[in-house]
């Protein structure tokens, strides 16, 4: 793709946003950034990316973190500015890429060429998804959506003014109940090429 | 006074609770608290402009006792400890400058060629490094050249990283405790009460040197076995960082050499004398910067700020609990459950130091115990020394126990994690913690020993 474009892409938990996200990268032919950032960064630092999937979108721990000159004890916010600074450089270096959360829409900002997204989804159609998905019972599924939620809007919150899913941080926020995850990609797909005057 | 007295203890709690927290940057807590402290506790509570000016101190710089204090040593003050902002500002600049030269990383490398690039060697040489150099240094700039050559030597010599930088760390707190100017506790409590290099090398130094052998022993039992090297592993000797190639400029680097040498002559004699430490401070910044010439801006530049501003604001603040008495019913609590019993307030002040530091940034801990201690060895009749070793032992060490205690152990921690090399609590703890206990054990009954 000769024009550069990068897709931030937030989501709640079971909305299907990363499926999305997925459908929009194969569409545009272009790299999708997820868990598997850590992935390159323990690659490029010669380390095991175990290591630091377990502290992957956590919120930092304020009462068990302190910051000194710029450094800081905590693994979570270490581990976000290796992120960060990864998307970065990623936007600098010209590559075009769909990147699903990590406070993808605050770091990349000031990018010309950023379209920021968020998904959401009706609590009774992102229960049904994920009890599908993970073989879950009701109950566990809306358990599992509330905690997931809970971290992301926390580990959201502490990096950005705007509260996380505030339509204020976005270009455009879509129910994918409303027109299901395949429709909801094609959507965003025609949103995302009138944004960058694409054919 | 009661009404001061309220005010002084809610500023100082909330300020407190906001430096422990985070949510604001700690310089603005402390000043902003400093200044809540002048208007309520100095102005509305006190409605005293002396005691506001006493606080604030600024007539002391202008003293010549500021800067030469002969030979029976500084004059003790209360309010902003000036000597401790400009010695610690110089000493900024004075590291800035070597660092930029590349002495630290230079001294790191030639130590790992002088071991042969051996994991237990070289674990065992930085530990007694980061102290030796921890005693004149401050202790964070010491960690963060060492932890950066450990992971960089790790990758390397393939071996685990995060045994070493946690024994670096606690090596580095054990040296600071060592000296005057090893650890902003240090520098506090001696610019306050007016102590000098030796006494605090003949007092904490002794006990600091009996810790370190254990230290090096524990650490070496302990985490033996984690830094075995990868199995196959061969050294491929082209690798290998060349020491010389970490000077940036040889005239710098001899320069910085010249004056940090200077630095440790001065601070050594400075009881001789009679330069006091921030006259120590303002000679090696300026000789730094004239060393530096163009440059010398940029090392201004990096003289951390906030940290003399957290500092100013902090002192303002016990300054107003000193003032309002808070801290002599403290002191007067403590006297009355040790039963004037000199080994009780030992074992009170140590342990109950070390367990806050743990878990506390020391350094509005100590500025709030100096005057506690004044007031207890005054109300018991106890010398004030020994109190004084205790704290520092206890402020010092104590903050080795956790990732949050010290300075050091935050920016160790961090290296740590941004080269790939997360170190949890839960890891910290396990190696640092029973060290901790062993040295605060060792420290009080050496006390007890030789003072009680």
């Amino acid at each position: 793709m000769e024009k550069q474009i990068i897709v931030s892409i937030g989501r709640e938990f079971g909305s299907g946003g990363h499926e999305i996200a997925t459908k929009i990268a194969e569409y545009f032919n272009i790299p999708m950034y997820d868990r598997n950032i850590l992935e390159a960064i323990a690659d490029e630092k010669g380390i095991d990316a175990d290591t630091l999937h377990k502290y992957d979108e956590q919120p930092k721990k304020h009462v068990i973190s302190r910051t000194v000159r710029g450094f800081s004890n905590s693994i979570e916010q270490n581990i976000v500015e290796m992120q960060f600074d990864y998307l970065r450089r990623k936007a600098r270096s010209g590559e075009s890429f769909v990147v699903v959360g990590r406070c993808s829409e605050i770091v990349l900002q000031e990018h010309p060429n950023l379209v920021s997204i968020f998904v959401l989804g009706e609590p009774h159609h992102k229960t049904e998804r994920v009890m599908r998905i993970y073989h879950l019972t009701e109950e566990e599924a809306q358990q599992k959506m509330a905690r997931h939620d809970k971290s992301r809007k926390a580990y959201h919150n502490q990096y950005s003014k705007y509260h996380w899913g505030d339509s204020r941080n976005y270009d455009i926020c879509i129910n994918s109940t409303t027109l299901g995850v395949d429709k909801t990609a094609e959507y965003l797909e025609k949103f995302i090429k009138a944004k960058f005057d694409l054919d | 006074m009661l009404l001061a007295q309220i005010f002084a203890v809610a500023i100082f709690v909330v300020m407190f609770v906001l430096v422990v927290t985070e949510k604001i940057e700690r310089q603005y807590t402390t000043l902003g608290c400093g200044l809540l402290t002048l208007v309520l506790v100095h102005g509305v509570g006190l409605r005293s402009l002396p005691a506001m000016f006493e606080t604030l101190n600024v007539r002391s710089i202008f003293t010549v006792s500021f800067w030469y204090a002969g030979a029976a040593g500084e004059e003790a003050s209360s309010g902003i400890n000036w000597s401790t902002i400009i010695f610690i500002a110089g000493m900024m600049i004075m590291v800035e400058g070597m660092a930029k030269a590349g002495f630290f990383r230079w001294l790191c490398m030639n130590l790992a060629k002088l071991v042969h690039y051996k994991p237990i060697p070289l674990f065992l040489a930085f530990m007694v490094m980061s102290a030796i150099l921890a005693m004149f240094i401050d202790s964070i700039t010491v960690i963060l050249f060492l932890a950066a050559v450990t992971v960089e030597l790790a990758h390397l010599l393939r071996f685990n990283p995060i045994p070493m930088i946690i024994s670096e760390i606690f090596c580095a707190n054990l040296g600071g405790s060592a000296t005057m100017c090893g650890d902003p506790p240090n520098i506090i409590l001696g610019t306050s009460l007016g102590y000098s290099f030796a006494d605090f090398l003949t007092n904490t130094g002794v006990l600091a040197g009996i810790a370190l052998i254990l230290v090096v022993i524990y650490f070496f039992l302990v985490y033996r076995k984690d830094l075995k090297q990868e199995e196959g592993f061969v050294l491929d000797p082209s690798t290998l960082p060349d020491p010389k190639e970490s000077i940036t400029n040889k005239k710098d680097f001899a320069f910085s050499c010249v004056i940090f040498g200077c630095a440790m002559i001065l601070l050594i004699t400075h009881a001789q004398t009679g330069l006091t430490v921030a006259f120590i401070g303002v000679l090696v910044s300026v000789l730094t910067l004239l060393v530096a010439g163009k440059d010398s801006w940029n090392l201004i530049k990096k003289i951390d700020y906030k940290t003399l501003l957290f500092f100013i604001g902090l002192f303002v603040v016990v300054g107003g609990l000193e003032q309002t008495g808070i801290l002599e019913i403290i002191a007067e609590f403590i006297g009355k459950v040790s039963g004037g019993n000199l080994m009780l307030m030992v074992g009170i002040i140590i342990w109950v130091s070390a367990i806050a530091s743990a878990f506390i940034d020391n350094i509005p801990f100590v500025a709030t115990m100096i005057p506690v201690i004044k007031s207890l060895a005054a109300m018991e009749g106890v010398d004030l020394e020994v109190l004084s070793w205790t704290l520092a032992m206890g402020t010092d060490i104590g903050g080795s126990a956790t990732p949050i205690g010290a300075s050091a152990n935050v920016v160790g921690t961090s290296v740590s994690a941004k080269s790939g090399h997360p170190i949890s609590w839960a890891t910290y703890c396990k190696g640092a913690a029973p060290a901790t206990f062993i040295v605060i054990l060792v420290s009080m009954i050496c006390i007890f020993v030789r003072y009680c």
